[in-house]
């Protein structure tokens, strides 16, 4: 029966070459679109490794003011920020601090380049910073005052970069190597994901920055915990407070949820808008398909009538003018799967091929469904064809 | 003739109603979108307010520095400018202003994020504001240092509730206070390179204008006397950027200076390439996003030719008796070509309207600020020439094919062609 199908779709191959054009393209707007889907719902799925609700950012730009006095000033501020009642905890961080669009990827290796896992977002954090972004540690322990006086540079590194480096090892207490530096490596945390929620996760580095540090460059940003319900108020108060102190200085105080969803609404936007066009893409294959079969089904009324007289059943109809279609759409799915398998084989984007399978299976259902949906009407209009009135009309 | 053939069409539209609205939805739908594109391009790159004069017109923002093996990208220093590109010949004016930053305004306790714009003097002359009252603030105002800002409407409105007769008031940003001396109409936010709240001199702002480090935060807009004269500014400004001394001091590494004036455009498109190269890319950018549209249009297309097909086996025996009485098959793909014209028009005129609301809802999103998009002269003429297009891209091969009906087994109701 099937092979019988087969035979039929491909003997008129030339009438149905547009057809199965049409279902080719249908898969692979589907593929794409499932592509994007998949990718982003499995990373938004990642956790982010660190709590964000009640952190502020504090961004401080010195202006025109001399470089020598910024050091002092940002302690002065922070002395300041800390003994509000409302902030729990605060301390200097990178600039690339979570959601803020800013990001940092360097190399971090074992010893002598054995290992090198590349782009890892690195920070440089103060001691605070554990309290304020809630990280939790799997192993090891956080940056303290013990770390004041030793030769290494403390690290605490997420656990997939500590497996990919030294895999099988425990990582505690190896020396890592990152920008001409030597890390010794205090703890571990599982995951941290300052890109974002849609983005890629990747592997990270925190560095600690040690009070006794005399320069502002490689932590100018501030981080601070505020108690649930502070507001629009203590922001206020905050601004007021640091431009007395910092005079000239130019402040800006950011919301880290109010950042995120702001990044989100960044991300998403051409995401919905690309979705909606492929949508309407999909309807109109559908209704195209919909409007081409019932327009074949009152064509083949003579052929069809002369079955049901020989003695098909209704279902049997019903069942070829489904078949006919789904074999088309077997024709142009199998173009399609070979296009859309080409991406994993090249490695195009960078994206795991497993984003790409689970995409592929989504659209192959996708179609098949779609396909049955729109022969569903013109296949019981088939079935309810009366061969008495059918063959009357040759 | 073609008024029979309208007739016929119009005849042949009502006869089967589902199928004209399949066909409408996919092509109106096509349409809208298209137009909604061309729109937020239009509105984006084209001549509207402040940048009316866009043919004159010249921006340089992004600068590399660029050796060998490194490069570093940013905004030129305003010194950078000053000293280099201030004193070209051949544009009429060159306006120094920094990019768009961020300042906070206090409404009571209520937080007002206001993005904020330092520009000299002759940013007011280079461009074209609606000013609503009061009046750009001057060049000995910019080197006086004077505290005094020119808002925009949505800004006088929220933060002191009229949008009128605020001028005189002060305004309290980033702890600063600014006398305001003019309102301009609401920029978009589209408009990247004179987009702001709050504009405000530039040497009231907290970046130093002295320090002679290339790189800085700032952007160049040129006025050339005539569209005619871009290419010798262009050309003028490539000499004094190469003439600039090299910063080897801070960058040991760099070998040039890489900084360009463009187009609106093209300075659009340098920026999304991210192209270090004289050539901004434009041609490329032209090519993917033709080939991108080409793509989309497909699929509405194919389904509009395979509902054709069908419809005209339909109508079989018709092409028969006017094959019987002597019409040659070029005058039934005539009048096939112009029936599927005349249907793609009308979905063209629903399109339009559909465009217009999502153009509508776009506006009232607050998806980008102060956007004002719309349909206007070009993105009309652009609808046209896209359902022309698309008209006969999905009524060549049908036509075609219904020509080669051979008389004979079209009278019998044969629909296949021999």
């Amino acid at each position: 029966m099937i092979r019988h199908l087969f035979t039929l779709i491909w003997n008129r191959r030339r009438a149905n070459f547009l057809l199965i054009a049409e279902v080719f393209l249908a898969f692979v707007v589907l593929f794409v679109v499932g592509s994007m889907l998949v990718y982003n719902q499995q990373n938004y799925r990642t956790p982010l490794g660190f709590g964000y609700a009640h952190v502020w950012r504090v961004d401080l730009d010195p202006g025109t003011q001399p470089k020598a006095s910024y050091l002092p000033t940002v302690r002065q501020v922070q002395a300041l920020l800390r003994a509000m009642p409302e902030v729990v905890a605060v301390g200097r961080s990178s600039s690339n601090t979570p959601f803020s669009g800013s990001s940092n990827g360097s190399p971090v290796s074992t010893p002598g380049q054995k290992i090198v896992v590349e782009h890892v977002s690195g920070h440089s954090l103060e001691d605070p910073l554990r309290e304020v972004l809630e990280l939790p540690l799997v192993a090891g322990r956080w940056f303290d005052h013990r770390d004041d006086a030793t030769t290494l540079r403390p690290a605490v590194l997420t656990r997939d970069l500590a497996q990919r480096l030294f895999a099988g090892q425990s990582p505690l207490g190896q020396v890592v190597h990152r920008n001409d530096e030597d890390l010794r490596i205090v703890g571990l945390v599982e995951q941290f994901r300052p890109d974002g929620d849609l983005a890629e996760p990747r592997p990270a580095i925190f560095l600690r920055v040690n009070p006794q540090d005399t320069t502002l460059n490689e932590a100018n940003m501030l981080l601070l915990r505020v108690r649930p319900g502070a507001g629009a108020e203590l922001e206020r108060r905050m601004s007021t407070a640091i431009l007395a102190t910092a005079k000239g200085w130019n402040v800006s105080i950011t919301a880290l949820p109010e950042q995120r969803a702001a990044q989100l609404k960044r991300t998403l936007t051409p995401l919905v808008a690309l979705g909606l066009v492929c949508g309407f893409l999909i309807l109109n294959v559908a209704l195209g398909l919909f409007g081409v079969l019932w327009q074949t089904i009152n064509q083949r009324r003579a052929e069809l009538g002369v079955r049901r007289a020989l003695g098909a059943t209704a279902a049997a109809i019903s069942g070829q003018v489904l078949g006919e279609i789904l074999v088309i759409t077997t024709f142009g799915l199998v173009l399609g799967l070979l296009v859309a398998v080409q991406f994993p084989l090249l490695g195009v984007f960078n994206i795991k091929a497993g984003v790409y399978g689970t995409a592929m299976a989504l659209a192959t259902v996708g179609l098949y469904a779609l396909a049955t949906a729109c022969a569903l009407y013109p296949s019981r209009l088939a079935a309810g064809i009366q061969p008495a009135v059918a063959l009357r009309e040759e | 003739m073609l008024l029979s053939y309208l007739n016929i069409a119009w005849k042949v539209l009502l006869r089967r109603k589902f199928f004209t609205a399949i066909s409408l939805f996919g092509i109106s739908f096509t349409l809208m979108i298209l137009l909604v594109v061309y729109a937020l391009f239009d509105f984006t790159v084209g001549p509207q307010m402040p940048e009316k004069r866009t043919d004159r017109l010249l921006f340089a923002r992004s600068m590399y520095i660029w050796g060998p093996t490194t490069e570093n990208q940013s905004s030129p220093s305003y010194s950078f400018l000053e000293h280099h590109i201030r004193p070209l010949r051949t544009p009429e004016k060159v306006s120094i202003s920094t990019g768009t930053g961020t300042g906070v305004a206090y409404v009571g306790n209520q937080k007002l994020k206001l993005d904020q714009k330092y520009t000299d003097a002759e940013f007011w002359q280079v461009l074209d504001f609606d000013f609503v009252e009061g009046r750009p603030y001057s060049a000995s105002e910019v080197r006086d240092a004077a505290h005094v800002a020119v808002l925009n409407e949505t800004t006088a409105r929220r933060y002191f509730g009229a949008d009128r007769g605020v001028l005189g008031r002060t305004l309290v940003t980033d702890e600063v206070r600014y006398q305001v001396v003019g309102v301009v109409r609401d920029v978009p936010a589209t408009r990247d390179f004179t987009y702001a709240d709050v504009w405000l001199p530039i040497t009231t702002g907290t970046q130093d204008i002295h320090n002679p480090e290339y790189m800085g935060e700032c952007m160049a807009i040129l006025l050339a006397r005539t569209p005619q004269d871009v290419p010798a500014v262009q050309q003028e400004f490539a000499q004094a950027v190469a003439r600039a001394p090299l910063p080897t001091d801070v960058y040991k590494w760099c070998k040039e200076v890489r900084l360009y004036a463009g187009s609106l455009l093209a300075t659009h498109v340098r920026d999304f390439m991210d192209s270090d190269e004289p050539d901004p890319g434009v041609g490329r950018f032209t090519r993917v996003g033709a080939g991108l549209l080409g793509l989309f249009m497909l699929l509405p297309a194919l389904s509009l030719i395979n509902i054709n097909i069908s419809r005209i086996r339909e109508r079989s025996s018709e092409i028969g008796v006017r094959k019987a009485f002597g019409a040659t098959s070029g005058a039934l793909v005539r009048q096939f070509l112009i029936e599927n014209i005349f249907l793609t028009l009308l979905g063209g005129v629903l399109g339009l309207g559909l465009a217009a609301g999502a153009l509508h809802l776009l506006n009232s999103s607050d998806l980008i600020a102060y956007t004002e998009f719309g349909l206007n002269g070009r993105v009309f003429g652009g609808a046209v020439l896209a359902v022309l297009f698309f008209g006969i891209l999905s009524g060549v091969y049908p036509a075609y094919k219904m020509s080669k009906l051979q008389a004979v087994k079209a009278l019998k109701g044969e629909s296949t062609p021999a």
